[in-house]
């Protein structure tokens, strides 16, 4: 591509993440305050657009019309795009992607790309039917399908093909939490996991325990997006949009082909390095979506960190620890900070962006990184969304 | 997909129709009796109802719950390119072809992968709890469908079983399908 403007993302902010006593709209205020806090010389007249990350208002909030919403929670008056972004679990990634897209277009100069969800209803089973309209409605979801079975299948398989264990995938887990222990805003802040506790934790969907897998999360998180001739107007340490894929895998449940291979992800991930100039082995520090611990294992695979069958020994064995390969999820991941839809590809691109500045804590902090790479994947892996960033005054 | 595959409706073995458990949809675990179940279907909203509207003048596919009102289980193959669909459909994702036929499914199948929702189920799912659901290849299609898997508890339950079509009815009259484990 020629011609496009370079994008970077200038501030970020995010909510506590957990179950939390408020509203989606007070979460709205809230999120916008910690912006505006967190970055001083932002001014409400300079965000010229806006892009609203949520799945599923509609059934957890009783909400639709979400962007004028947002924007007066916020205390924003965007006047070029403003809009919704919905890609379930990566509703927040597409809204830094349309951003992205606006801005490098030249439709737009500062963006703000929010997402918020609010999940916890007094109803568990409400909030389960909002989770099985992620599916499809009419042929998988009369069966009960909700994500924790498809990725017990997925973890099913994989045991079966590759021999991988549950002491593995609980080391994915065991890592997620204790970076989530360094982190005041994750829903587990103050909760230790160890690979013992977590293997005597209840099954939710055999063979994934409660540990396995996310939360129902109330949480909301928000970036700065800004043209390249506006960035230094509020950083001079910026993380720019170095490159971006996606992949539409299938949606049915009877189309996930081979539950181990996920080659949609494996499409998404090269397109990404490609539009960036990188490889995998390039990028430092990483939040895959570990919306269950099988995923983390399965994309350390896809995305060619390992070969097929290789990940739970690479979780293991801490080569996506600090001291490893790369730094898989230092923010805690979903596993440890829990999963609001729409907030947590925002949440994971604000940790790279801090995690490129080292304005994280030393507990968590990749070595001097230079590139980072944001995954989220929606639905049962239907659609892989990556976003590769760099870190310095590269642009 | 090959347009020569043949399904002829005498080949399949019945599937025998049965009813869903009755569930309140709200309360789990609650004793139900026979003027609740009217009440549930009579109070369930649509919207929080995952069991699809059926009638011929609510959906182009009305025909697949006819048929499994009769016990098959049934597709839509394309008269144009013969490629074989699941689910059923109006227009044809490979050649764009409106032209589709219904074929009716074998009614037995192998489990590819399976697992089970012991928590976290859907409204008017809690008293299934716990329940197997699981991605079953057809004996003799292209095909393979998800759905839950009745009969033995779920961690009796092995890839490669056999299991077969079942249709079930709710006390609405609206139809859908599951797997049963061979008694
Ligand atoms: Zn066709």
């Amino acid at each position: 591509m020629s011609a496009v403007r370079k994008v970077a993302i200038v501030a970020g902010a995010t909510t506590p993440f957990g179950v939390r006593p408020t509203t989606w709209s007070e979460m709205a205020q809230e999120v916008g305050a910690a912006l505006f806090r967190a970055e001083p010389e932002l001014r409400s007249e300079d965000v010229d657009s806006l892009f609203v990350g949520a799945a599923e208002p509609e059934r957890f909030a009783f909400q639709t019309h979400v962007a004028p919403l947002a924007a007066e929670q916020m205390g924003l008056a965007p006047h070029r795009i403003i809009q919704r972004t919905e890609l379930a679990c990566a509703s927040g990634q597409s809204a830094i992607r349309s951003a992205y897209a606006a801005i490098a277009a030249g439709l737009s100069d500062v963006a703000v790309a929010v997402g918020i969800e609010k999940m916890n209803l007094p109803s568990m089973a409400e909030a389960n039917t909002a989770m099985g309209c992620v599916m499809d409605r009419a042929w998988d979801g009369p069966h009960g399908a909700t994500a924790p079975p498809f990725f017990a299948m997925v973890a099913q398989r994989h045991m079966l093909e590759y021999g991988t264990t549950e002491e593995q995938m609980a080391a994915v887990s065991a890592k997620n939490h204790r970076f989530a222990n360094t982190n005041p805003h994750a829903q587990f802040y103050s909760k230790t996991f160890d690979t013992a506790k977590l293997a005597r934790l209840p099954m939710v969907a055999p063979p994934l325990r409660l540990g396995d897998c996310s939360s129902m999360t109330d949480g909301a998180a928000a970036v700065v997006l800004a043209a390249e001739d506006h960035v230094s107007r509020y950083t001079d340490a910026p993380a720019w949009i170095r490159g971006s894929g996606q992949y539409s895998d299938f949606h049915n449940l009877a189309h996930a082909g081979s539950l181990t291979d996920w080659k949609g992800l494996t499409r998404a991930t090269h397109e990404a390095l490609a539009s960036a100039k990188l490889t995998i082995h390039d990028i430092d520090v990483a939040e895959l979506h570990d919306c269950f611990s099988i995923s983390e294992i399965v994309e350390y695979e896809a995305m060619g960190w390992c070969p097929p069958g290789a990940g739970g020994k690479f979780a293991l064995d801490g080569r996506s620890d600090i001291g490893g390969d790369v730094v898989v999820n230092p923010r805690g991941g979903l596993l440890g900070c829990g999963h609001p839809l729409g907030a947590t590809g925002i949440a994971q691109a604000v940790e790279i962006f801090q995690q490129l500045s080292h304005d994280v804590p030393p507990a968590r902090q990749a070595p001097d990184p230079r590139y980072g790479l944001v995954h989220n994947l929606s639905g049962s892996a239907n659609v892989h969304s990556i976003m590769i960033y760099e870190g310095g005054g590269a642009g | 997909m090959s347009a020569s595959t043949k399904m002829p409706r005498s080949s399949a073995p019945k599937p025998r129709p049965r009813e869903l458990p009755q569930t309140d949809g709200r309360e789990s675990g609650k004793a139900t009796s026979p003027p609740e179940k009217t009440r549930r279907a009579a109070s369930t909203p649509f919207l929080l109802d995952f069991v699809p509207l059926q009638a011929p003048d609510q959906t182009r596919l009305a025909q697949f719950y006819e048929r499994l009102k009769e016990g098959h289980l049934s597709t839509t193959r394309c008269r144009n390119c013969g490629a074989i669909h699941w689910p059923p459909r109006v227009a044809c994702p490979d050649c764009h072809a409106e032209d589709l036929e219904w074929i009716d499914l074998p009614s037995t199948g192998r489990i590819y992968a399976f697992s089970a929702v012991l928590a976290g189920a859907p409204l008017g799912m809690e008293s299934e709890v716990p329940f197997a659901v699981g991605l079953v290849d057809l004996e003799g299609a292209p095909l393979r469908v998800f759905g839950r898997i009745d009969g033995r508890p779920w961690n009796e339950l092995k890839i490669g079983d056999t299991v077969r079509v079942e249709s079930l009815t709710l006390p609405d009259g609206r139809v859908f399908y599951r797997f049963h484990t061979p008694e």
